[in-house]
């Protein structure tokens, strides 16, 4: 029997899968103890012998290490593996073993070459590019974040990878076609505010990825190259297809397919569909899958090919038939009349997307009255302040809201105001984050708001009219963002708006302790805005700046916390090359990028856009013409 | 000993296992057999003599076989497991030092993963010294090594 388990140990197809040094089996038949586990070094001598014999039992710490890659794998937040990793060399080691999901915030941070290099076994990544203001057109288009390099990397260094999340990169049709080819496990594709390629990418995906689980396009830009891709995905058997998101795609579909492709997709959960979807499509849709947790309704509206006379689609039925659905959004050339067929389902909601529905507060009334266990509502200033005050009455859950222009002019009257905001800040006490676009605001609402909603973590007030004060008083918005900052103690999140001068900054600066994104436009005095931002916001990670008094003084008062920073953008300040010079000499892993921006009217003394950001590889070797990186 | 073709049922027959410090323990094979040690032992033929485990003391024994018996208990829910193994692992780090190295050595899978599960739960939310010092660990990182992990890691990696 001892030669039974002496062969065990060294048997390869018997042994324990992990490593047993410092816990081999060890021979012993008398009573044997001589646990003397004082040295560091932990290795047992295996003795073929009935006498005495020393075992020495491992340290600690070497027992951590048998085990460490099963203890590590159950580390999954960033934060605690970046901890890990730091412990000692060993744990650096086991720690970018076992990291399955790669997060990159900047994708100029670091190179394809030197994450996979570190990170061998990842099946799911993250990468964000753009900054955000480049969505409102404040950078010329092609100014990179390109996921060719990333996918070519990832391409041989990761071929288990299953999911691709990327935010404001440029993807090309090739970059696509790559992804395809290169990972047969490959199952989900969210692509978020990205742009580069169009409907044929999209059906080189369909077409190849067979396990495909999650193709997820959110406000993307896909350009229309006339191919049919729905009807690329595998035309037989079932699909394991679990979410379909194509909202943002401009172009029409195929519906006949799109109607034979949901039908084979048991799975299916969430479909959001573009306005190409007629309304009677739609129902046809539903029909087939009752099981969705979230829809997208198209644009919910009559298109022409509803024939003459054909019955009206029952659709408070199919409503009623989804039982799950819990996320409702689409309603993008809505028809009003059909919003009382989505009775059944109020009740269950706790996402509504109405911020392409132009509806007055009488037509939300009638939806919005049922819907007590919504948590996230988005709407359009159509409804105006009545309509956001039966939102109050009604949605006591309420964690976020989203109130969207419909006419972002600045001369308009503008349907939401303070009223609206008093409202919901009294309604709605569990307000976690909130995106109100108005044209007049008090500083009394907002101090209201920080008062009623303590929970607030987000909080973004755009008041459209540049520097617009309180609307009653005649002041400046000062006080109402100092209460915010003041009062509410978990803000990370501040978009600040409205006539504002640098007291309101020395108020971010001495309560925003949390705060970690800011945004300011057309915002302060003088330098000493920026400077009590800089100088007071510790945990401030991302700062965008536009139209704003600041100079270059303001800009050398961050320089102690910019290595800190994912990034700051300045456009349309005060910045001259010299002070942005000055910047990149003193901090050089720094990379200062200045833009020139044709479209902004400048002088040779002023920089357009000021993007830095903090780099281990040094400037980046593909940058546009109109870029310059200062060294 | 016959090394009949038995599933892995309770047939009565029992193994005898010996603990570094000579505690003897007799246990059912359905239930040894969560040790995967011990069930290939049982499907070659055990032998008479108990089993030394000379990496296992009497203690740490008693609380796997304790275990092992729980978990091998057909009338026991899903729920009382989650709740008993809950409570089972809630010890101080010594003996789950104890437990993990048992549950390694003996090539308890389940056993093993919920010990390396509490080890995880220990680490969260730590910084890297706090960790050392939990664990009683030597940084062996030079200084510029450190750094440039910390950049890494803050710079490419971080929320």
């Amino acid at each position: 029997m001892r030669k039974d388990r002496t062969e065990m140990s060294e048997d390869d197809d018997r042994s324990p899968p992990l490593d047993l040094r410092g816990a081999d089996i060890a021979e012993s038949s008398n009573k044997t103890r001589n646990c003397s586990g004082v040295s560091g070094s932990g290795a047992p001598v295996p003795g073929p012998g009935p006498s005495s014999m020393e075992f020495q039992a491992p340290y600690p710490d070497q027992v951590l290490e048998n085990v460490l890659e099963n203890v590590l794998q159950f580390l999954s937040s960033r934060r605690d593996r970046n901890a890990a990793s730091l412990v000692c060399r060993s744990w650096w080691r086991v720690e970018a073993l076992t990291r399955s999901d790669l997060f990159i915030g900047n994708c100029y941070s670091v190179s394809p070459r030197r994450a996979t290099a570190r990170f061998t076994r990842v099946r799911s990544v993250s990468i964000k590019g753009r900054p955000r203001f480049a969505d409102f057109n404040l950078m010329p288009p092609d100014w990179g974040a390109h996921f060719a390099p990333w996918v070519t990397a990832m391409a041989s260094a990761y071929p288990w990878l299953e999911k691709v999340y990327l935010k404001r990169m440029s993807v090309t049709h090739d970059d696509l076609a790559l992804l395809a080819e290169s990972f047969p496990s490959f199952k989900e594709l969210v692509l978020v505010c990205c742009d580069g390629f169009g409907t044929s990418g999209l059906a080189v995906i369909a077409s190849k990825c067979r396990q495909l689980k999650v193709l997820d396009l959110i406000e993307s830009e896909v350009t229309d190259d006339e191919v049919d891709w729905i009807a690329c995905f595998p035309e037989s058997g079932a699909t394991c297809l679990e979410s379909l998101i194509f909202d943002c795609v401009e172009c029409p579909i195929n519906f006949d397919a799109l109607e034979r492709l949901v039908a084979r997709s048991p799975s299916l959960k969430k479909l959001r569909l573009n306005r190409f979807v007629s309304i009677g499509q739609l129902y046809r849709l539903m029909v087939r899958s009752p099981q969705l947790t979230h829809l997208g309704t198209g644009s919910f509206s009559a298109s022409e090919g509803m024939a003459q006379g054909e019955q009206e689609p029952d659709f408070f039925t199919a409503f009623a038939a989804c039982r799950s659905l819990v996320c409702l959004s689409g309603f993008r050339e809505i028809l009003p009349d059909y919003l009382p067929a989505m009775h059944p389902v109020c009740a269950n909601l706790t996402s509504l997307n109405f911020s392409y529905a132009y509806i007055n507060a009488d037509q939300l009334k009638l939806v919005i009255f049922h819907c007590h266990k919504l948590q996230i509502f988005w709407v359009l200033d159509s409804i105006c302040d009545e309509g956001l005050q039966a939102v109050a009455s009604t949605c006591k859950d309420l964690r976020e809201l989203r109130v969207f222009p419909f006419d972002a002019r600045e001369d308009n009257e503008g349907p939401v105001s303070d009223v609206g905001l008093q409202a919901i800040s009294e309604g709605c006490r569990k307000l976690q984050s909130i995106l109100y676009f108005c044209q007049h605001m008090t500083n009394a609402a907002v101090i209201a708001m920080s008062r009623n909603c303590p929970d607030l973590e987000v909080f973004r007030l755009c008041i459209m009219g540049r520097h617009r004060p309180d609307r009653v008083t005649g002041e400046p918005m000062d006080e109402g963002f100092g209460a915010i900052v003041m009062n509410c103690k978990k803000l990370t999140r501040l978009a600040v708006s409205g006539l504002l001068t640098d007291r309101a900054f020395s108020y971010i600066g001495k309560y925003g302790k949390l705060v970690r994104t800011l945004s300011v436009a057309f915002a302060g005095d003088s330098d000493m805005g920026l400077k009590y931002v800089l100088e007071g916001c510790p945990r401030l990670q991302k700062l965008e700046i536009r139209d704003s008094p600041f100079g270059d003084a303001a800009l050398r008062s961050g320089l102690h916390h910019y290595y800190n920073m994912r990034f700051l953008w300045m456009s349309s300040c005060r910045l001259s090359p010299q002070g942005c010079q000055e910047i990149a000499r003193a901090l050089p892993r720094l990379v200062v990028e200045v833009i020139r921006d044709d479209a902004i009217e400048h002088t040779d003394e002023t920089v357009d856009i000021l993007y830095m950001y903090r780099s281990l590889e040094g400037p980046r070797d593909d940058a546009p013409g109109f870029v310059t990186i200062l060294q | 000993m016959s090394s009949s073709s038995s599933p892995m049922q309770s047939t009565g027959r029992k193994l005898k296992l010996k603990s570094k410090d000579d505690e003897t323990f007799e246990v059912e094979e359905a239930v040894a057999v969560k040790s995967q040690i011990f069930k290939y032992m049982v499907e070659d033929g055990v032998s008479n003599g108990p089993i030394p485990l000379p990496n296992v003391n009497g203690k740490t024994l008693a609380r796997v076989l304790q275990w092992c018996q729980k978990h091998a208990d057909p009338t026991i829910t899903e729920d009382e497991l989650n709740k008993y193994d809950a409570g089972f692992i809630d010890v101080d780090q010594a003996v789950l030092y104890d437990l993990l190295m048992a549950a390694n050595y003996l090539n308890i899978e389940e056993l093993l993963k919920l010990a390396c599960m509490r080890v995880a739960d220990m680490i969260k939310g730590k910084s890297p010294d706090e960790i050392r010092r939990t664990f009683n660990i030597k940084n062996d990182f030079t200084p510029e090594e450190e750094e440039e992990v910390r950049k890494e890691n803050a710079w490419a990696l971080g929320p």
